[in-house]
């Protein structure tokens, strides 16, 4: 019997289109008589449309190979490749106990449960986190406690010897793939693999085989051929089937990265026909005041010259600034009474929940803000989101999550940035937080250097909800005229901690 | 951004946040350590307040891509003095935005005979006249003391035009008396309080300064 375990190869991203579209539902019903609703382009982050291959075939027909040849050759991140075996039910005392004689079938399709597949698999596709089942074959049921967690990916592969059986199932794919082997070809790997690798003796594995595996193979398996888009021989070298596949899924996933870029432009395009779109003018927007101060600041920060205790020390004072901007909205509530040390009273004394901040960090560059975080507030928890932009397609993924408990519940989310560039990542970041029920009033994006364009793709994607503070913002104009091509450099956290 | 509500009076923006963090400096309830935190919080947006009403100059720098950037520079040589004691809580404060910042002390103490302040001591930069000078004392009640400090300043040469007063609190009576002394003299603060009480104290205040930051 395989006993694969899922294998994420890396471990991957993201968040939730469900959330999304139930947002964007509430919005237009409520305001579906206003032209602004139509206007707001419908931004679909790139990691909530994983593309899905399913590779079904009879056991021993070299499924696992052909996933894995898919995996290496495809050498995207976030490719996940996932087994039917963790789906197995639980099984009773009775049939555990048959188990164990291996007398029980485990390769008829009900041995699998098939619709929490499906489910796992709906969520995937969803973009939302998912939790994949172990099984554990030596006490016949799920691992208690014990789950795999998965996010959206770019890629994900479900392999097992019914993945194309399920109609509903087939219908989540984007390609499915027959692997294909004469079934004596299937019984030779099967028993060179069950007693060389898992050390069954050889009469048990002959007799599993001729009660159970060949039976259903010819019923059940074999037919599901008819589903696939494409049938895999496993008797001789596939490599060139495989390179065929792999090409295939490539030219797919370049479309989707080509409508993606196309997307965040359609974002900036979109968005200069809006009141909103001048910074000045959007009261979501707060460019901080160019006092002689801080013009002072930024000439050091942006001065190639600045030695990196200089910089360091600037860069601090204008996070705290920042830091102070962005918290000078907090909510207030009133104490009834106050009461100073001279014992005088104050009535209805406004007071701030400064507990009911929280603030999360991009990590690297939002982590040049963690000094003056915690010297703003100096017990307050700090989130971490590690997001990358894929070198090739520009596309965000999210490798990794630390978020606080409960981060919904906060009055105010900071969710700092070094630079905002593209705004992909920014982006990312948001739509992580919506999918952890934050609230989009309570953000507040807070960055050191923002490009018009990345602005209005945030601005844009997100109906002008977010709240940004960012300490100067370098217009499209002066970028294309040579003047501030710095301002789409990353360079603010590889001076700030001295690595590039 | 500040208000002017008297001439060279600088109020801080009355923010949500700042009002938030006053409360909490005011509530005798306030344990020590945020009592400490939160007035330092306060203090740092009174120094960055009075950073920038320094002048500045002109200065181009090259960025990392080689292009022209046209920047400023600080331009003037400042330092801090402090009243002792209170005063002193303040220097933190003005150290964290200027790192290798001068600091002088004055003390001055009511005498026991007269009641009137007495100036017992001052440490103060050879070339003081040169520079501009944060004052810090973090209560301006009567404006005795801060007088008292002032005219020692600019006994030694300080223009008025170049010194900034940077307290916590403050009231109508108290910038009056000091600015009839000193008109030129920039206040910077973040709250007008009422008015004193009989027993000199700002209403409603927030208790000894010192004490609270220092002792109790």
């Amino acid at each position: 019997m395989p006993m694969t375990v899922i294998e994420d190869y890396l471990s991957p991203p993201s968040p939730s289109k469900m959330e999304n579209h139930k947002r964007r539902r509430r919005r237009s019903s409520v305001n579906s008589t206003m032209s602004y609703d139509s206007k707001v382009p419908k931004y679909v982050p790139p990691w909530t449309t994983p593309y899905i291959i399913g590779i079904g075939g009879p056991s021993g027909s070299g499924k696992t190979s052909v996933a894995s040849k898919i995996v290496s050759m495809m050498n995207v991140p976030w490719t996940v490749l996932i087994s039917l075996d963790n789906f197995y039910k639980p099984l009773t005392a009775e049939e555990s106990a048959r188990a164990f004689k291996s007398e029980y079938d485990f390769d008829e399709p009900s041995a699998i449960d098939l619709d929490l597949a499906y489910e796992c698999i709906q969520n995937l596709k969803n973009g939302k986190k998912t939790d994949i089942p172990i099984y554990s074959f030596v006490n016949h049921n799920r691992v208690p406690g014990k789950t795999i967690p998965i996010y959206g990916a770019s890629v994900i592969i479900m392999e097992g010897i019914y993945g194309l059986y399920d109609k509903k199932l087939l219908d989540l794919m984007d390609l499915r793939i027959y692997v294909d082997a004469d079934l004596d070809v299937c019984l030779a790997r099967r028993l060179s693999r069950d007693i060389v690798s898992r050390g069954r003796d050889l009469h048990g594995c002959i007799d599993q085989w001729e009660r159970f595996v060949k039976l259903n193979a010819v019923k059940y398996v074999k037919p599901t051929m008819k589903n696939a888009d494409a049938i895999i021989p496993s008797m001789s070298e596939n490599t060139i089937a495989v390179t065929l596949l792999v090409d295939h899924i490539k030219s797919k996933l370049d479309e989707k990265s080509a409508r993606h870029i196309k997307e965040l432009n359609k974002l900036c395009e979109i968005s200069s026909g809006h009141n909103y779109l001048t910074f000045e003018s959007n009261p979501k927007v707060i460019e901080i005041e160019k006092t002689p101060q801080v013009n002072a600041i930024l000439t050091m920060v942006v001065d190639k010259d600045t030695d990196r205790d200089n910089f360091v020390f600037y860069l601090d004072r204008l996070a705290m600034i920042l830091l102070s901007r962005a918290l000078d909205d907090l909510p207030t509530y009133k104490q009834e009474t106050l009461t100073t040390p001279s014992n005088y009273e104050i009535r209805e004394a406004l007071r701030c929940n400064f507990d009911q901040i929280t603030s999360v960090s991009l990590i690297r560059s939002g982590d040049c803000f963690m000094k003056s975080v915690r010297k703003t507030i100096p017990n307050i928890t700090i989130g971490k989101l590690l997001i990358q932009s894929d070198s090739l397609t520009g596309e965000p993924q999210l490798h990794g999550e630390f978020l606080p408990k409960d981060i919904s519940n906060f009055e105010k989310i900071l969710v700092l940035q070094g630079q905002v560039i593209t705004g992909t990542s920014t982006l990312m970041a948001i739509q992580v937080l919506l999918d952890y029920d934050v609230k989009i009033e309570n953000m507040t994006l807070v960055v050191f250097l923002a490009t018009e364009i990345g602005l209005k793709r945030i601005i844009n994607a997100f109906g002008n909800k977010v709240n940004i503070v960012v300490g100067k913002i370098v217009m499209d104009i002066d970028m294309k005229n040579n003047q501030m091509r710095w301002a789409s450099t990353r360079f603010i956290d590889s001076n700030y901690f001295g690595c590039t | 951004m500040s208000t002017e509500p008297y001439k060279n009076v600088s109020l801080l923006p009355q923010t949500n946040q700042l009002v938030g963090l006053y409360s909490i400096i005011r509530d005798k309830d306030t344990a020590r350590p945020d009592f400490i935190f939160y007035s330092d919080r306060i203090i740092r947006l009174l120094v960055e307040e009075g950073l920038n009403h320094l002048p500045v100059q002109k200065r181009d720098v090259m960025t990392h891509t080689g292009e022209n950037f046209p920047g400023v520079d600080f331009l003037g040589k400042i330092c801090g003095v402090s009243i002792v004691r209170a005063g002193e809580s303040m220097e933190q404060g003005l150290r964290d935005c200027c790192r290798s910042v001068r600091i002088g002390k004055i003390l001055i103490q009511r005498d026991e005979e007269t009641a009137l302040p007495k100036l017992f001591y001052e440490k103060l930069p050879e070339d003081i006249s040169d520079r501009y000078v944060f004052l810090l004392d973090p209560m301006l009640a009567t404006g005795g003391s801060a007088i008292m400090a002032t005219d020692v300043l600019i006994k030694r040469g300080v223009k008025p035009d170049r010194i900034f007063f940077l307290n916590l609190i403050c009231s109508k009576e108290g910038i009056d008396k000091y600015h009839a002394a000193f008109p030129d003299v920039r206040i910077v603060t973040g709250a007008l309080d009422k008015g004193l009480n009989e027993q000199k104290y700002l209403v409603p205040g927030l208790g000894d300064f010192g004490d609270r930051y220092y002792c109790i």
